[in-house]
């Protein structure tokens, strides 16, 4: 069994740390509570999803509160323009830790058919965002899908290391670690798109037994 | 216990502390200066309301737009007549439908199209269905607005059905961008047809079951009696049309006056209150409902009358030929070619407006004859309903804000373009 | 059944109150494919002519305010009042040409104050400026902006990046920068 601190602990923390961080992100993940951030269209379909048919609430996505600071999910839905992008900025910025982002639709992943003087082309030019899900407006199932794929990132990471310190396992923090909150300025979205790393601790389990 | 204290309309002026009013009463306290900011549950869209608060009290409230201007009217000079159309779908983004037609009737006056007999009753069919959906949504967020969270999901389970109706039709649920310049992209069949009319057979009982919810509910009667009440004098001195208007009183319906795509031909009845206030602009909406159901049921019965008729007129200027032409015949292909890359509407202007769900749509297209709009300006009605807020807010309730600004039913795509 | 696109306005176009309530104006009518009876004024008449029009033809009702850029021609501006009389179901256009380097109006929210808001949008979108009107700051864009969009020399895509948005963003990266060196986000 491993330990908690980082000088004798094993490949990612050991077996309390692992098992801790994942209780934590099985709770975090299954009730992400939404901040609805309805600009346009894409609003429209997303109060369709918190409606009877899509239900939201399955997925414990339910508590969609309006104050940002009761909120760990912002779903940007719809255009943003310069004018809101100030808004939008301090709503996240108002959120506490840990919180995620969802670009929902095109016109907030990059612009969508708004290529004009008034329009952000893409959310991710002001606030780091998670998952982008493309459609004017996406179907309702499209954004639960998203949802979903945050959720399984969400399983990935490691909440413990912001108190332990870097559990530097083979291929060291890269991809995995604790949210990044720098934007992007443009410059691509690969260092926030990880590739899923599996923990190796599962296999030096498995190895041990 | 509240006093209401005359209006005054003074945009721009000091705040009511620093303009010495309260000076001879010492334990009055200062105003609350409060922004109901862009982002809110209730605004309806990103509407940024500054205001401040006498104790419970509005004064002095200043509605901030602008912040889903998208530059719509700019990006139609640079795109292209046709390829404006999904731009309009975004306009009232919950009737995209009806603002689709308002803009194509406009090219069509500016062009001198005629639109086929067949195409007129689906986009009145398709027109009235948008109108049914934006007035479910009126319900429904002006109801959770003012707690009656129930209304939410029960009109979003009626426009899930109309979304599953339109989803089998057009092959988008919303956005559908469905009009084209002559007509509607492609026929009804009869598939689409019926689960048409099974929707709306069974949407006059739903209609009255909100209504069992609310009209004779204690408390929606007393949030909206008496709140919000525009004057006939207001209403035409503030350009507001649509059920703002009718709810005073004035009965005008463009679809009634100045009807179009041939609504002379439709037997309905137009909705009018009585002392405009929000519980009358709701019971016009309602009745509009049912209105709607009425004339798109009629829509159906003659679409039953004309199948195999053409829905899109045939002018190779500005309409594209059918695909099988396309690709057989030289001419058609030249044809195909010159509309897409390089459409042309005569020189001039024309406005054109229609009787959307939130009042006059009206679209003023003026061409100089070159493939590039000379300018496409949008007569967004609920920019007139935004505009209004300060006027009726002052010296009411805070709480009475959130039922007017459901009851005015603004769009902020439209206000905003 | 009809089947013909019926335009906005009376068929038969009667133009008689309208020419009335304008005598002594010298007008120029216009003819246009949607049967609007169409003038078009001198601009120092024009807050006559919208008086007249109301209080004598009964077009007591205003659609819109609003403005065409027909840059690089001269005049540029042409800013367009669309009224409505409800009792004779009647439309009427009027149009009138503002210089090109000082574009001043008279403002018609003495008349209507639900031009208000139309006036200022003309006023963001072009910089043709309403005088009399207490408000007349940017409706659309923010406070600070620099140009008027829908001008035809300002280009579709904008000028970024703006001042504003520069200054905005400086602010922020600013603040980005010092919370990724040292402090908790």
């Amino acid at each position: 069994m491993g330990s908690l601190t980082p000088a004798d602990a094993q490949v990612d923390g050991g077996f309390f740390a692992t098992k801790t961080e994942a209780f934590i992100n099985w709770g975090r993940k299954n009730s992400l509570w939404p901040m609805p951030l309805g600009l346009s269209c894409c609003g429209i379909e997303l109060m369709a999803m918190l409606g009877p048919k899509f239900d939201l609430a399955r997925f414990g996505a339910e508590a969609a509160r309006f104050s940002p600071r009761q909120c760990d999910l912002l779903i940007i839905a719809g255009t943003m323009t310069w004018k809101m992008a100030q808004a939008v900025r301090l709503t996240y910025d108002q959120m506490p830790d840990p919180k995620w982002v969802i670009a929902m639709g095109v016109c907030s992943s990059s612009g969508g058919m708004y290529d004009s003087y008034a329009v952000v082309q893409g959310a991710d030019s002001i606030l780091p965002v998670d998952v982008y899900v493309p459609g004017c407006p996406p179907r309702p199932d499209a954004v639960i899908d998203a949802l979903l794929k945050l959720q399984s990132r969400i399983e990935r990471e490691h909440p413990l290391k912001r108190v332990f310190g870097d559990f530097s396992g083979p291929e060291g923090d890269e991809g995995t670690g604790e949210q990044t909150h720098q934007p992007n300025f443009g410059l691509g979205t690969s260092h926030l798109d990880a590739h899923p790393h599996t923990p190796s601790h599962v296999n030096e389990e498995n190895k041990q037994r | 216990m509240t006093t209401t204290h005359t209006f005054e309309y003074k945009p721009g002026e000091p705040p009511a502390d620093a303009r010495g009013e309260y000076d001879d009463d010492p334990i009055h306290g200062e105003v609350m200066q409060l922004n109901m900011g862009p982002q809110h549950p209730a605004t309806h869209g990103v509407l940024q309301l500054q205001l401040e608060l006498d104790g419970e009290l509005m004064r002095n409230i200043n509605a901030v737009v602008g912040f889903l201007h998208r530059g719509k009217e700019k990006t139609c000079e640079s795109l292209g007549w046709a390829k404006f159309f999904p731009h309009t779908d975004r306009l009232d983004y919950v009737q995209p439908l009806m603002n689709n037609v308002g803009y194509a009737l406009a090219l069509e006056q500016l062009a001198g199209i005629e639109v086929p007999e067949r195409g007129q009753v689906i986009r009145v069919l398709l027109m009235e269905v948008s109108r049914i959906a934006s007035h479910l949504i009126y319900l429904g967020t002006t109801g959770i607005d003012l707690g009656a969270v129930t209304m939410f999901f029960n009109t979003f389970k009626e426009r899930e059905k109309i979304y599953n109706v339109l989803d089998a039709y057009t092959g988008h649920r919303m956005n559908n961008t469905y009009v084209r310049i002559g007509g509607v992209y492609s026929d009804v069949d009869t598939s689409v047809e019926g689960m048409l009319r099974e929707f709306l057979q069974q949407f006059e009982a739903q209609v009255d079951e909100f209504e069992s919810l609310l009209t004779s509910n204690r408390i929606w009667y007393d949030r909206n009696r008496n709140v919000g009440v525009i004057t006939q004098e207001q209403a035409m001195a503030w350009s507001l049309t649509g059920p703002n208007m009718r709810g005073t009183g004035i009965e005008w319906d463009l679809r009634k006056t100045q009807p179009y795509s041939g609504y002379e031909d439709y037997d309905f009845e137009v909705p009018v209150g009585t002392i405009g206030d929000c519980y009358d602009r709701y019971l016009v909406r309602v009745e509009e409902m049912r209105q709607s159901t009425k004339i798109a049921l009629q829509a159906l019965d003659r679409l039953a009358d004309s199948r195999g008729a053409d829905v899109l007129a045939e002018d190779r200027r500005y309409i594209l030929p059918p695909r099988q032409l396309v690709q057989s015949s030289m001419e058609e292909l030249i044809h195909q070619f010159k509309i897409v890359t390089d459409l042309r509407l005569p020189r001039g202007e024309a406005y054109f407006g229609i009787e959307s769900s939130k009042g006059e749509l009206g679209f003023l297209v003026a061409s100089d004859g070159t493939s590039d709009p000379l300018r496409c300006h949008i007569r967004a009605p609920g920019l007139m309903n935004v505009q209004i807020i300060p006027l009726l807010a002052e010296g009411r309730l805070f709480s009475d804000m959130v039922a007017l600004i459901g009851s005015l039913d603004f769009v902020m795509g439209e206000v905003d373009r | 059944m009809s089947s013909t696109v019926t335009p906005a306005g009376t068929p038969a176009v009667d133009t008689e109150a309208i020419a009335a309530a304008l005598e002594g104006i010298t007008t120029k009518w216009i003819t246009t494919p949607d049967g609007i009876p169409t003038v078009e004024l001198p601009v120092e008449r024009v807050h006559e002519a919208l008086t007249r029009l109301k209080t004598n033809a009964e077009f007591e009702f205003c659609t819109l305010v609003t403005a065409i850029d027909h840059f690089p021609a001269s005049p540029r501006f042409q800013v367009i009042w669309q009224l409505l009389s409800l009792a004779r179901n009647q439309r009427v256009r009027v149009y009138a040409r503002p210089s090109d380097d000082d574009a001043v109006v008279a403002t018609c929210t003495d008349l209507w104050p639900g031009a208000a808001f139309s006036e200022r949008e003309c006023f963001d979108m072009f910089g043709i400026r309403f005088a009399g009107h207490v408000n007349l700051r940017r409706l659309l864009m923010p406070d600070g902006y620099d140009h008027h969009p829908l001008r035809k020399d300002f280009p579709h895509q904008g000028i970024q990046p703006d001042r504003l948005y520069r200054e905005w963003d400086a602010e922020r990266r600013g603040q980005w920068e010092s919370e990724k060196d040292g402090g908790s986000q």
